[in-house]
């Protein structure tokens, strides 16, 4: 039943990447660091590169656009358990969600640095804009955030074995089930449409009134593509079995996903009529978003052997992951540069921001993954509690 | 009734009075300039510059050299993609014309900055605390029954302060009048919504190489805030439709378990008897 509470042994003390943390610590001092001179120092040159002419730079296009996209596999293994319920990932759920609170978590702050006027990002709370696309993104990813963070409350209170709120959450649960996919189907799409507004500034292959459902699809590959290679590069820190035989399954739907995202990409352009051949760098770049990231681990994942291999899915999943960051660079960044006179670079501040972030990411989930019964074979009683 | 300004270029003399007296109402800092390849001062609007005249060089087939003098500044869009755009609301149009900004509600996500068509909102980059800066139309001198800074100040009458119906049916009388002084159009009357300001010029914006810098030919006469409306106007359907699908299918797939369950109970029970 859905009361079901989760027993936890803390498991064998891992090792093997202590070299790592060490670097990891050093890059998240740094970020810190930067973090503390851009907000004493504001946020103009040469703190930062951004301008007048490129407002929005490497924050906006990674911790923002690609963090948000590449933290979906929250709400789609949350969708694959509990709604198309295959109950067979569920050994996948928990990691999957304690990397998605880490990837919002990770998008707060780096936003938190974006602004300008950083102590006012509660703003939105009681001051409305409801024309404002931004307005629902903000609005979204708090309730969003909040539904992640009761995820990793709950795996706290079975740590610490306090059953009653456990019992009382888990009751309420298909509460969060649904909150969650609902927020994140409308801020991952939503994301996509903040630039609705600013077609005139986006190269025309970038520019399309179908962005948002596009953010949406390529956010479920982010995810799936993410909750693999977690899955495996945990599996080879923490000196673990990578859970094959459930990733294998898993990598079809990955391949699915990335078909449907293509076919959705070539209507549109097509449907637009854009000059598809040409050779210049903007286009260069499309055909590496289509056919690198998007038709290539496609095609790869139709075969059984590919699935099957630890460096099959690690390619796979590796370029589709790619691919959404790419995407997500394409239309805020790289698109943007046709008409402008002026050139952005991210500095080296920004650089170390983002880096830290990545950085303090890591050392948190390991943290996390180290102290909270995450991984199915530290559970006693097994099973995800469900139905 | 909504003001507006019609700025008639052929009438310019490149003074730059109107710069000046931005300058000194707003208060704001002297900017250092430099030497460029081209009359204009400053090279860019700003936080500190909310005006410029561009100036441009045309050679006539004589070979003589005429000039065009553009003023560029917040364009107060009848319906404005900054206003749209705003998370917190901080930007507004007032129904007398000026689309104004308040910092206290700014949180400086600069996405008013994204979404103009005309690239007016400028941000404080040198200042911890930061806020957007633009053309206010006076809107502090108008709500007193001033007329704008600029137009106070112009010597030639280049702009006109008003209601906007007669400046618009002002300036489309004077391209009646005189069609060899100017474009057949009134930049502002229907572009991106309509503006407050309404340009005459003696060349399309494209021939006078200005379209890629501040003012857009292509922007089409839907204001772009439409765009982000009709998205939002989905997102109550859309949050209804996934949640109730998901709702239902996982009631379905409970149902489902627990039929399974009672099922798997009953064949238990009768091997048991």
């Amino acid at each position: 039943m859905a009361e079901k509470v989760e027993k936890w042994y803390a498991g064998e003390p891992r090792g093997k990447i202590s070299y790592g943390r060490m670097i990891l610590y050093i890059l998240t001092t740094l970020g810190v660091i930067s973090a503390l001179i851009r907000l004493f120092f504001g946020l103009g040159s040469p703190i930062t590169n951004l301008s007048d002419a490129y407002p929005w730079g490497l924050w906006i296009s990674f911790d923002v656009l690609t963090g948000v996209a590449l933290a979906g596999g929250g709400f789609t293994m949350s969708a694959i358990i509990y709604v198309f319920n295959l109950k067979k990932f569920e050994p996948l759920l928990r990691p999957a969600k304690i990397s998605a609170f880490l990837g919002y978590l990770m998008f707060i702050f780096g936003l938190f640095f974006d602004l300008g006027l950083p102590w006012r990002i509660w703003h939105p709370l009681i001051m409305w804009n409801p024309h404002s696309v931004l307005f629902e993104v903000a609005w979204c990813v708090m309730l969003y955030t909040t539904v992640l963070a009761i995820d990793v409350i709950i795996m706290a209170l079975e740590r610490f074995q306090i059953e009653g709120p456990v019992r009382f959450l888990r009751s309420i649960y298909v509460i969060f089930i649904v909150a969650g996919i609902i927020l994140s189907t409308l801020h991952q799409s939503s994301l996509g449409a903040l630039y609705l507004l600013l077609p005139e500034k986006m190269s025309e292959l970038w520019a399309t009134k179908a962005i948002g459902p596009l953010f949406f699809a390529s956010a479920v590959i982010g995810g799936l593509s993410v909750v693999t290679l977690e899955s495996l590069i945990s599996a080879w820190a923490y000196n673990r079995k990578p859970e094959m035989s459930i990733l294998s399954e898993l990598a079809k739907f990955l391949g699915v996903a990335l078909l449907v995202y293509f076919a959705m990409k070539v209507t549109d352009l097509y449907a637009r009529r854009v000059t598809f051949f040409a050779l210049d760098w903007q286009h260069l770049l499309l055909y590496v978003e289509l056919f690198g990231t998007v038709f290539l681990p496609a095609l790869l994942l139709t075969f059984r052997e590919v699935r099957a291999s630890v460096t099959g899915l690690y390619w796979c999943a590796g370029l589709a992951a790619f691919g959404v960051a790419l995407n997500r660079f394409n239309v805020s960044l790289t698109s943007y540069g046709g008409y402008r006179e002026f050139s952005y670079f991210p500095s080296a501040i920004e650089f170390f921001i983002t880096i830290g972030l990545i950085a303090g990411g890591v050392l948190l989930f390991d943290f996390l993954t180290q102290n909270l019964p995450v991984y199915q074979e530290e559970l006693i009683g097994h099973a995800e509690s469900t139905s | 009734m909504s003001k507006g300004m019609l700025i008639d270029t052929t009438r310019c003399i490149g003074c730059r009075a109107c710069q000046t007296a931005c300058k000194s109402w707003n208060n704001l800092p002297g900017v250092k300039t430099t030497f460029s390849e081209t009359w204009s001062n400053p090279r860019y609007l700003s936080a500190a510059d909310f005006t410029r005249i561009i100036f441009r060089e045309d050679v006539h087939a004589d070979g003589t050299v005429g000039w065009h003098f553009i003023k560029r500044q917040c364009m107060h869009c009848n319906d404005p993609a900054c206003v749209s755009a705003c998370p917190v609301g901080a930007l507004q149009k007032l129904d007398s014309g000026p689309v104004v900004y308040d910092d206290s509600k700014c949180i400086g996500c600069r996405y008013c900055m994204m979404a103009c068509p005309f690239q007016i909102p400028k941000f404080q980059w040198d200042s911890a605390v930061p806020y957007i800066r633009k053309c206010t139309f006076c809107a502090d001198r108008q709500a007193v029954g001033l007329e704008p800074a600029c137009s106070t100040t112009c010597p030639t009458g280049a702009l006109l302060f008003g209601d906007r119906d007669k400046l618009l049916a002002e300036a489309l009388n004077r391209i009646r009048q005189f069609p060899a002084r100017y474009h057949n159009e009134v930049y502002g009357e229907k572009i991106a919504g309509g503006t407050a300001k309404l340009y005459l010029t003696a060349h399309s914006f494209e021939v006078l190489g200005l379209n890629h810098r501040g003012f857009r030919t292509d922007l089409g006469d839907t204001p772009q805030g439409v765009y982000g409306r009709e998205w939002m106007g989905k997102v109550p359907l859309v949050a209804l439709g996934v949640g109730g699908l998901t709702l239902g299918l996982y009631a379905l797939n409970r149902r489902r378990a627990e039929v399974a369950a009672a099922e798997a109970e009953a064949r238990h029970q009768e091997k048991e008897v």
